[in-house]
């Protein structure tokens, strides 16, 4: 059952493509250790034959048939043959029936086709040669029957096939192995994903610590749970907060409501009854508008609504916006904003930044107090400075301000729904430009804009 | 036709503190919605101020009725069976057909907006909406102020001069800031209509967003103690939970 899946896994299949290549070079290598042998042999057996030729050419007469005697004596596989034939082309001596017709004298070794004598039968062999006319017009012939290489290309040839045959088994089986156990994490991980999927959080992936780039992944991709994890949680931190934050004036409405019911008499009681409910609901949704557009600004890639925005123009706009507001709250509002700076970006979005900031200020700050937008020209970035004579914001409570909802407990009667700092941060982050806060006396809040955003 | 404005809180409805044009001209409003619901009530609140309500609870029906009918105003929910609220308008305008057109839409996003604007939309409004929300801008659609070349406003014994750049209530010299003044141009330019604080805040300030503080109350009730002099009748009239109005005096 497991085997038509594992000729179909990848390591599987990329095992028999290893083999094949092996076999490839295997034989290349056989073909390339014969021919290298065979004509090493060949060579060494020419030179002994051309050496036996000298010996023997030096020798005469009794002397002379007695070394070729002795010479084909001393042959016990029957390779050597020689002849020793009159100027009239005669045999005198040797295992050679009749002068080869294709041997020429006085060359180097070659292959010739000669007639063999064999105890009474005679034989076509084709060997090495040489001749040699002798001085008196007698001509010796020497050769060697080279069958050697052919024993030797047939031990090689057995053992590089034997090897083969271990190497092919080895990839298969390492093949298959690598295979089984790919296909057995894959199965473990698919589990635990499954795990994930089904909403266990904590589930993570096999890991070990041996390197294997399998364990790098399942590394990687732990990370990103552990990430995602925090996040989820995080997630459901302010799914709780949003939950509260919009329960309290649908409470309120309800209450309102039922009370109305049961006690209204008169119209305008019931009037002042649904008034009532009315300003529950729009805060509700005010909250649920106010989160859709934090997710809109986070969410957002674009920036194709940016272009160039005069901030100091920008900066004298908010300050008229909220002038009369300021005024009324006994609060001086101040705008400096002499210095010409822009900066690219979404004028829209960079005013609801400013105003949200600005809104901040007038609203935490008591009467006869001041609020300043300044725009100053910082190194290499412009920015833009909303500060005011409230009572600030501690050390402590400065990175939560920053988190959804947050409220300082002091607050809780001041109307707001407690995302404008975070829609202020999802712009700026937008931009790329940086947020800062400084702690109290008086609350000093930054927009720095770069000149060149990264 | 003044007289029969029933004062805030004199009526059953306190919302019906604005004239009922509808009434006089019979106007046709054809409503491409496919909830029942939000339907029935919008249709329940224009018929009672004397609009003639179609309702059409599909694209391709509110299509067909749109040429048909031939309504004053269109008020066109986004997404539809049949066919999507955008591709009908686009449809209509590729047919030169110029009626008004309010786009109704659970999409709030900024981008979703401008695609309703750009496909031929006249306005937007995002769900949940408040009727009068709704109401106030489909009488804004009808009665878009007629570009004319006059120069000087005119609403009862008030006057604003555009290139001076002044304004007056009768004999009084009225001293405004310029961002006052533009407030009153506009609310000049739609007397006797509710503005609605959205619709302030996106055509005086040019806010896309609503701001924490009610900034509009704020500048309005400057205007108006500039405006309504304390032995004068009141002009800006503030519309409970809803907007203002400039309302001619009698």
């Amino acid at each position: 059952m497991i085997w038509p899946e594992l000729v179909r896994s990848t390591s599987f299949r990329r095992a028999l493509m290893l083999v094949a290549a092996l076999t490839a070079i295997i034989v290349a290598l056989f073909g390339f250790v014969y021919w290298k042998t065979d004509s090493y042999l060949t060579a060494r057996s020419d030179q002994m034959i051309m050496t036996q030729l000298n010996v023997i050419s030096l020798l005469s007469d009794q002397r002379l048939l007695d070394a070729i005697d002795a010479h084909l004596r001393q042959d016990s596989r029957g390779v050597q043959f020689a002849g020793l034939f009159g100027a009239d082309g005669s045999r005198l001596a040797g295992n050679i029936a009749r002068l080869p017709p294709g041997l020429k004298t006085g060359t180097p070794a070659h292959g010739v086709q000669i007639m063999a004598i064999r105890g009474s039968s005679l034989e076509n062999r084709v060997v090495q040669g040489v001749a040699r006319q002798l001085p008196d017009g007698e001509v010796l012939v020497i050769g060697r029957l080279v069958d050697e290489t052919v024993d030797v290309a047939r031990v090689i040839g057995q053992a590089l096939g034997l090897g083969l045959v271990f190497a092919l088994g080895l990839c298969l089986v390492a093949g298959a192995l690598a295979s089984i156990r790919a296909s057995k994490r894959v199965e473990e991980v698919s589990t635990r994903v499954q795990r994930i999927v089904a909403g266990d959080l904590h589930e993570r992936l096999p890991q070990t610590n041996d390197g294997d780039p399998f364990s790098k992944l399942a590394a990687i991709v732990n990370g990103m749970l552990d990430e995602m994890e925090t996040l989820i949680h995080a997630l459901a931190g302010v799914g709780n907060d949003i939950a509260h934050d919009l329960r309290t004036p649908l409470t309120r409405a309800r209450l309102t409501l039922e009370r109305g019911r049961a006690n209204a008499v008169t119209l305008e009681q019931l009037q002042a009854t649904a008034d009532k409910t009315i300003t529950g609901i729009d805060q509700s949704l005010a909250i649920i508008t106010a989160l859709l557009r934090l997710a809109e600004i986070e969410n957002s890639r674009r920036s194709a609504g940016f272009g160039v925005v005069a901030l100091d123009q920008l900066l004298r706009e908010v300050c008229d916006i909220y002038e009369p507001i300021a005024e009324n709250r006994d609060i001086a509002l101040k705008v400096k904003a002499s210095p010409e700076l822009s900066v690219h970006g979404d004028r829209d979005l960079l005013i609801e930044a400013v105003a949200n900031l600005v809104d901040n200020a007038i609203k935490f700050t008591p009467a006869g107090g001041r609020v300043d937008i300044d725009l100053i020209r910082g190194e290499g970035e412009s920015v833009v400075r909303v500060s005011d004579t409230g009572r600030g914001i501690s050390e402590g409570e400065r990175d939560a301000v920053l988190r959804r909802f947050y409220r300082s407990e002091k607050d809780r009667k001041t109307p707001g729904v407690g995302l404008g700092l975070n829609l202020v941060a999802a712009i700026v982050k937008l931009h790329g430009f940086r947020l800062a806060i400084f702690p109290g006396p008086g609350c000093r809040v930054e927009i720095a804009c770069p000149d060149q955003v990264p | 036709m003044t007289a029969a404005i029933p004062r805030i809180g004199a009526t059953t409805r306190g919302a019906l503190a604005f004239p009922a044009i509808g009434k006089s001209l019979m106007t046709k409003i054809l409503l491409i919605e496919d909830d029942g619901e939000t339907a029935e009530e919008v249709t329940a609140e224009l018929v009672e101020r004397g609009f003639d309500v179609e309702w059409s609870a599909d694209g391709t029906a509110g299509l067909a009725s749109a040429r048909s009918s031939g309504p004053d105003v269109l008020i066109v929910d986004r997404m539809l069976p049949g066919m999507d609220g955008l591709s009908i308008i686009e449809t209509l305008r590729q047919e030169q057909v110029r009626t008004p057109v309010l786009v109704l839409s659970a999409l709030g996003a900024i981008d979703d907006r401008v695609r309703g604007l750009r496909a031929g939309g006249d306005d937007y409004l995002t769900k949940p909406f408040a009727i009068l929300e709704l109401v106030a801008r489909i009488e804004a659609l009808l009665r878009r102020p007629v570009q004319s070349r006059e120069t000087t406003l005119r609403v009862g014994a008030l006057e604003l001069d555009l290139i001076e750049r002044t304004a007056r209530r009768g004999a009084r010299e009225i001293d405004l800031l310029p961002r006052e003044f533009r407030l009153l141009e506009y609310m000049m330019q739609r007397c006797d209509q509710l503005l609605t604080r959205a619709m302030l805040l996106e055509e005086v300030w040019n806010y896309k967003f609503v701001p924490a503080t009610n900034l509009v109350d704020v500048h309005m009730g400057r205007l108006r103690h500039k405006v309504d002099g304390p032995n004068e009748t009141p002009m800006i009239h503030n519309v409970r939970g809803a907007g203002f109005i400039l309302r001619t005096p009698t």
